[in-house]
């Protein structure tokens, strides 16, 4: 009995999955509301059991740490001399890569975007797609569409959002598209996430001219051209350039600013592109 | 069973997949030495089906689908429909868990995570027109499957004798009634 039953369920549920899964990819915003109710009751767990988390996995880090400055004691009164001068040559190293990095970051001559900071709350521990949540919403002024930057350049865009809570696709998702350019020549090309390139750490930047003057190293910012991105975000560093096989455009890897793989804050610009300019939506 | 009981453990299923979907979201991607994290949904969804038929399995698999797709963006119903047609499946085989063998269910749990990740290729097939099989399957596939096989075989005896709790629970609650 229990077999025939589940067989009307199972034909009803295949119905439903299919009818819905041919609006959304219609429409995707058509079922918006079903989730923004169902994520009413969600978000706030979420929101405290992450919270919880991070700082449980700081404690730990802590403790780790701890014990590896020990051990690190040990040896040290082992072999004191050596390791004070390679520790000393460590220490110069990472100072001047702070240096660096704080001249990176005044170099980059950025557009003043108002942002609002946002904590992730959830993230898929699966790797299909790279998307996460944050804990700011429409409450708080945010709308689907926002750029979403952090740790120094773009991160990712909303691209769903409720009360309470938002959802952002990060640019190395596959379904991720972003038109950029070269900051220094102006030269357009198109950002595209990759599951297999991120693993290597990198993006896959394609459809660069071929007399464009594009090469290693070069930042690559969000460009005007992009419909949903505002111009002039950075977005990482070209490498690995060359000109494809028809001998039209060139294309190559770009290593992105941001690290993806520890996102816990991040900031969302408040402004949106639209076809008549950079607009602040309105507040509802 | 009596309203009553189904009504308890459709909630219990809810609260035990909401709970898991909440650890694989939160949680694991902050485990920074797990490469893959296991499919906590799908562990739940095959074993619950396995053990009390395809009815509960579908339930199972509706709720776990669910939380996905309401927290992803992709068509709506993708995930409700993977899931519940795998519960279904191991609902199929729920004549043979009278015994304590775990090679049955692991051998399910291995088919389960093969066919949720084909699904999902077929998806990204579908959506962007190529894939690198050979990538997906070293960096993505292998993993999550050696992951949650190895979650099954620690959690799997977990579910297994709290749920025979409560069905002792219920049963004698039954006869009090009766």
């Amino acid at each position: 009995m229990s077999n025939r039953y589940s067989k009307i369920m199972l034909i009803v549920i295949t119905i439903f999955c299919v009818f819905f899964m041919a609006i959304t990819y219609i429409d995707s915003s058509l079922l918006d509301p079903v989730r923004v109710y169902a994520n009413y009751f969600l978000v706030p767990i979420q929101r405290n059991v992450s919270h919880f988390g991070n700082a449980a996995a700081a404690e730990i880090r802590e403790n780790r740490h701890l014990h590896e400055v020990y051990a690190e004691n040990q040896e040290l009164m082992k072999r004191i001399d050596e390791l004070v001068a390679e520790n000393n040559r460590l220490r110069s190293d990472s100072l001047e890569l702070e240096r660096l990095r704080e001249l990176y970051k005044l170099d980059q001559n950025y557009r003043d975007y108002p942002t609002v900071a946002a904590r992730v709350i959830s993230r898929d521990s699966q790797k299909w797609f790279n998307i996460f949540r944050v804990d700011k919403g429409l409450a708080d002024g945010i709308t689907k569409d926002m750029n979403v930057i952090g740790g120094g350049g773009l991160i990712g865009i909303v691209v769903d959002v409720g009360a309470n809570y938002a959802t952002v696709r990060s640019i190395i998702d596959d379904e991720s598209n972003v038109y950029a350019m070269s900051q220094y020549s102006n030269d357009t090309c198109l950002v595209k996430g990759n599951i297999e390139a991120y693993e290597t750490g990198a993006l896959n930047i394609s459809n660069i001219d071929k007399n464009a003057v594009f090469n290693d190293g070069d930042a690559v910012i969000t460009s005007n051209l992009s419909t949903k991105y505002l111009p002039g975000i950075l977005i990482g560093y070209a490498s690995d350039i060359n000109i494809n096989s028809q001998h039209l455009t060139k294309s190559g890897r770009l290593i992105p600013v941001a690290d993806f793989s520890d996102i816990q804050e991040v900031l969302i610009i408040t402004q949106i592109k639209t076809e008549s300019g950079i607009v602040q939506p309105d507040s509802e | 069973m009596r309203f009553k009981t189904i009504v308890k453990r459709i909630i219990i299923y809810f609260v035990l997949i909401m709970f898991a979907f909440i650890l694989q979201t939160c949680l694991f991607p902050m485990v920074r030495f797990l490469f893959a994290a296991p499919n906590l949904l799908l562990i739940i969804t095959f074993s619950y089906g396995f053990m009390y038929g395809p009815t509960t399995g579908i339930i199972c698999g509706l709720f776990a689908g669910l939380m996905m797709d309401t927290f992803y963006s992709e068509p709506f119903g993708l995930f409700i429909m993977i899931y519940s047609y795998l519960g279904f499946f191991c609902g199929l085989f729920t004549e043979e868990y009278r015994n304590d063998s775990m090679i049955l269910p692991l051998i399910l749990c291995v088919v389960c995570d093969f066919f949720y990740n084909a699904a999902m290729i077929v998806y990204r097939i579908l959506t962007f027109g190529f894939v690198n099989m050979e990538f997906l399957l070293k960096k993505v596939v292998l993993p999550e499957m050696f992951f949650t096989l190895l979650v099954t075989i620690a959690v799997y005896h977990i579910l297994l004798n709290t749920n025979r709790k409560l069905d002792q629970i219920d049963d004698l609650r039954g006869q009090n009634a009766a």
